[in-house]
């Protein structure tokens, strides 16, 4: 697939639809006259109209503005947990590689371990130790996605410390700590920002899960998982939309931050040597 | 006055050590050529010279002192691979003027050396992929002299370059002998370092 | 008896990039014939990889090329390559142009054998070759064909890409920088390899910088500077005579002509006048600039300003 340096309209296009997701998720919650907890029984289950543009739910609450409060929802707890996880991640990965030794062993032996679990279920007993805790939902995705990033920073530094350049600038006279804070943090931060942003979906999809399961938000607040389970039942009754725009919330969101977070991480990595002319 | 290796015993090939009790004298304001077969331990030499390995036995002394209390970018290195002795993500500029930061120095220093060493002002605000291997080492050339070393080690800086660009090379560095300067020139081009070297040491 | 193998007539290429149109080859006139060994040398940046890439059908797929490159064989009609289709390459890469990449060992699938590989080129080709009697013949011990890329030193490893070359029994080899990063040894048993090659009738296309040992080496060469050809002829008598500025200085830059830089920087590709660049570099007294042309005298060509008195 051609690095989107050379396709600009894919990127474009997505941080057009992000933009509009962003708006959406933010701005409508908050315009008054809106309130996703609102319900109105009567009005259960309606099909989208002029009234109700994607349709209400059991409870008659209006689903435009639950599905953009569940996105604002989804969208800063994933946002919450990919700084932490990176935060985490860069600290102990960067840790790890420039000291190296038994440090570098036991980490990644612990890295290693973490990786071996089945993260989703070990997420599931962080939040089952401590049900309906905001701060457990977040703490279950960040303890499980900081490897990653501990593992990519961890790579960058190492294969930094073993470079040419860097021997050059102990050459010129530059200290340890001249050293790592021009070359070892930027070389480690570049991968760790895109390893953030590419962690956000899958934050995202970590979440919905838990609260899908029941296992994260409580029902009644709005979140894209717990929308999606509250459309398990209503789809049977023949309510598409329950189903239709919380998953395209979720799918949209999710495929647009990937690509840039594709982008952001081609324009990261150094070019190779221009092979035109030589 | 010299850069001085006193039997260095460094490196480990097989078990073996590379260099075994090797001495060598590089003397101030001259160029002294090394050449020999690949494998004989050049590159190990030029990195203990440098400060950069640790021999196992054996020390260095610059001007009669340990190089260990030498002023850091006493002793500067061109290496084989331009484009790996360079930060990738930095312009030509950042990357001639980087010994600055560690030193006090004049940044109109950096302008100056890159001229003389062929680089103009255009290519200085390119990135390194953007340049051919021989601006790359023309940059890691004015890098090496922007923090005025007393000594020199080229480790066959001359692999990837063409005859022009060698014999640019060389020429400024031969001039900057006359200021005093003391060069190691390695190489597996003998014919290169008669002409260019005061004098030439073959190792087996 | 000389039999052309390549003909590149005015073949010109431009590459389109971030920063302009590069120029990097302007009608250059160049003929291969089947035994010999042809050098094309010049600075870096000078165009001649580019020229190699074009006869190898390896050009960015942006580039444009304009000119003709013809592949002759003696009882066979000619192909022409210039625009030809990737089917047309197909079938000719490998089975009757080669290519010799420098820094051999990275063009090599790092978790396959050396011997696996050269197997699959052999069967690809439908090479008539075995793995072992290839690598014997540059020169390789059998035992080389279990090892993998990263355990070949870097004179086993342009070893071996002379093997993969030679897989095909191809017609014409174009070799870009073999021996940049050996020592003389080894440089000695890479050109004597070619040169083998050539005599057993293959056209070879040396592409090098390593100007002192061509003389031994080549039969002819050819001078390229700023995209275009300066001058050819037989490499002892364009050593011992140059004619062209260019070469002139290019000899002097060697250990042996002294040692003598040039002044100056070689010019960016982009957008390059139709006239004499080198003048711009180098002003000669009596000379004026301007348009130039190819004189042809005997077997020695050299780019002269129109109009100007030899």
């Amino acid at each position: 697939m051609r690095s989107l340096r050379h396709r600009p309209h894919s990127l474009i296009g997505a941080i057009v639809v992000l933009t509009v997701i962003a708006v959406y998720a933010l701005v409508v919650p908050m315009l008054t006259g809106t309130n996703p907890g609102l319900t109105d029984f009567a009005a259960a289950y309606q099909p989208p109209s002029g009234s109700h543009w994607f349709g209400t739910d059991l409870a008659g609450r209006d689903l435009f503005v639950r599905t953009a409060a569940g996105l604002r929802v989804s969208l800063v707890i994933a946002a919450v947990c990919a700084v932490a996880s990176a935060v985490l991640g860069v600290a102990v990965g960067v840790a790890a590689g420039a000291l190296g030794g038994w440090v570098d062993r036991i980490v990644m032996r612990l890295v290693d371990g973490i990786n071996a679990l089945p993260h989703l279920l070990l997420g599931i007993v962080v939040v089952a130790l401590y049900p309906g805790n905001l701060v457990a939902i977040v703490a279950s995705i960040a303890l499980t996605h900081w490897t990653q990033v501990a593992r990519i920073a961890r790579a960058e530094v190492r294969a930094a410390r073993s470079a040419t350049y860097l021997e050059a600038a102990r050459l010129s006279g530059a200290t340890r700590t001249r050293i790592a804070i021009t070359h070892l943090v930027p070389a480690a931060a570049g991968q760790g920002i895109v390893a953030v942003i590419l962690l956000l979906p899958h934050a995202i999809w970590h979440e919905s899960t838990l609260s899908f399961l029941g296992l994260g938000l409580p029902p009644d607040q709005a979140s894209l998982g717990t929308l999606l389970q509250d459309a398990r039942a209503a789809v049977l009754t023949g309510a598409w939309w329950t189903l239709l725009f919380p998953a395209a919330a979720l799918v949209v969101t999710t495929l647009a931050v990937g690509v840039v977070g594709a982008a952001v991480r081609d324009r990261i990595t150094p070019p190779l040597p221009e092979r035109a002319i030589r | 006055m010299s850069l001085q290796a006193h039997r260095i015993t460094a490196g480990h090939h097989g078990g073996e050590p590379v260099l075994t009790n090797v001495s060598l004298t590089i003397p101030a304001g001259s160029i002294t050529g090394l050449t020999g077969a690949s494998g004989s331990g050049k590159t190990t030499l030029a990195r203990v010279l440098a400060g950069l390995h640790t021999p196992q036995h054996g020390h260095i002394t610059l001007d009669n002192k340990p190089l260990s209390v030498a002023v850091p970018g006493t002793v500067a290195m061109l290496f084989q691979s331009p484009r790996q002795a360079v930060t990738a993500r930095w312009t030509l500029c950042r990357i001639i003027a980087e010994p600055l930061r560690t030193r006090r120095g004049r940044a109109d220093t950096v302008h100056a050396t890159a001229q003389r060493v062929g680089l103009t002002d255009d290519l200085l605000a390119r990135r390194p992929h953007q340049v051919s291997d021989g601006q790359l080492q023309r940059a890691c050339l004015a890098r090496a002299l922007v923090q005025r070393p007393r000594y020199l080690i080229c480790d066959e800086m001359t692999a990837m370059l063409d005859p022009a660009t060698t014999a640019a090379l060389t020429t400024v560095i031969t001039e900057e002998t006359r200021s005093g300067l003391g060069v190691l020139a390695i190489s597996h081009h003998h014919g290169l370092l008669e002409v260019w070297a005061d004098h030439v040491i073959a190792w087996a | 008896m000389t039999t052309p193998a390549l003909t590149l007539d005015g073949l010109t290429v431009r590459i389109p990039t971030a920063a302009g149109t590069v120029h990097a080859a302007t009608d250059v006139d160049l003929t291969l014939t089947a035994g010999q060994v042809h050098a094309l040398v010049g600075e870096s940046g000078c165009g001649k990889s580019v020229v190699g890439a074009a006869i190898c059908g390896l050009l960015p797929r942006a580039a444009t090329v304009h000119g003709g490159i013809t592949l002759h064989h003696p009882g066979s009609v000619d192909v022409h390559l210039e625009g030809a289709g990737a089917r047309t390459w197909r079938k000719v890469r490998g089975r009757r142009i080669a290519w010799i990449p420098q820094s051999a060992a990275t063009y090599l699938t790092p978790v396959r054998s050396v011997g696996d590989q050269l197997a699959e080129t052999c069967r690809h080709l439908r090479s008539t070759h075995t793995p072992v009697a290839l690598l014997t013949r540059v020169g390789l011990e059998p035992a080389v064909a279990g090892l993998y890329p990263h355990e070949l030193s870097g004179g086993m490893a342009q070893r071996a890409a002379i093997a993969f070359a030679l897989a095909g029994d191809p017609q014409v080899i174009v070799a870009d920088e073999p021996t940049s990063n050996l020592d003389p040894d080894l440089t000695e048993q890479t050109l004597q390899l070619l040169r083998a090659a050539a005599d057993a009738g293959a056209a070879v296309l040396l592409i090098s910088h390593d100007l002192d040992t061509l003389p031994a080496h080549t039969d002819r060469i050819a001078v390229m500077y700023a995209s275009r050809i300066v001058e050819t002829g037989p490499t002892a008598a364009v050593f011992a005579d140059p004619w062209h500025p260019c070469t002139r200085d290019l000899l002097a830059a060697l250990p042996s002509g002294g040692l003598h830089p040039i002044p100056g920087m070689p010019p960016t590709l982009t957008d390059l006048p139709n006239e004499c660049v080198y003048h711009r570099r180098r002003p000669a007294p009596g000379f004026s600039g301007g348009p130039t042309y190819i004189a042809q005298h005997g077997d020695r060509s050299v780019r002269r300003l129109i109009g100007a008195v030899s």
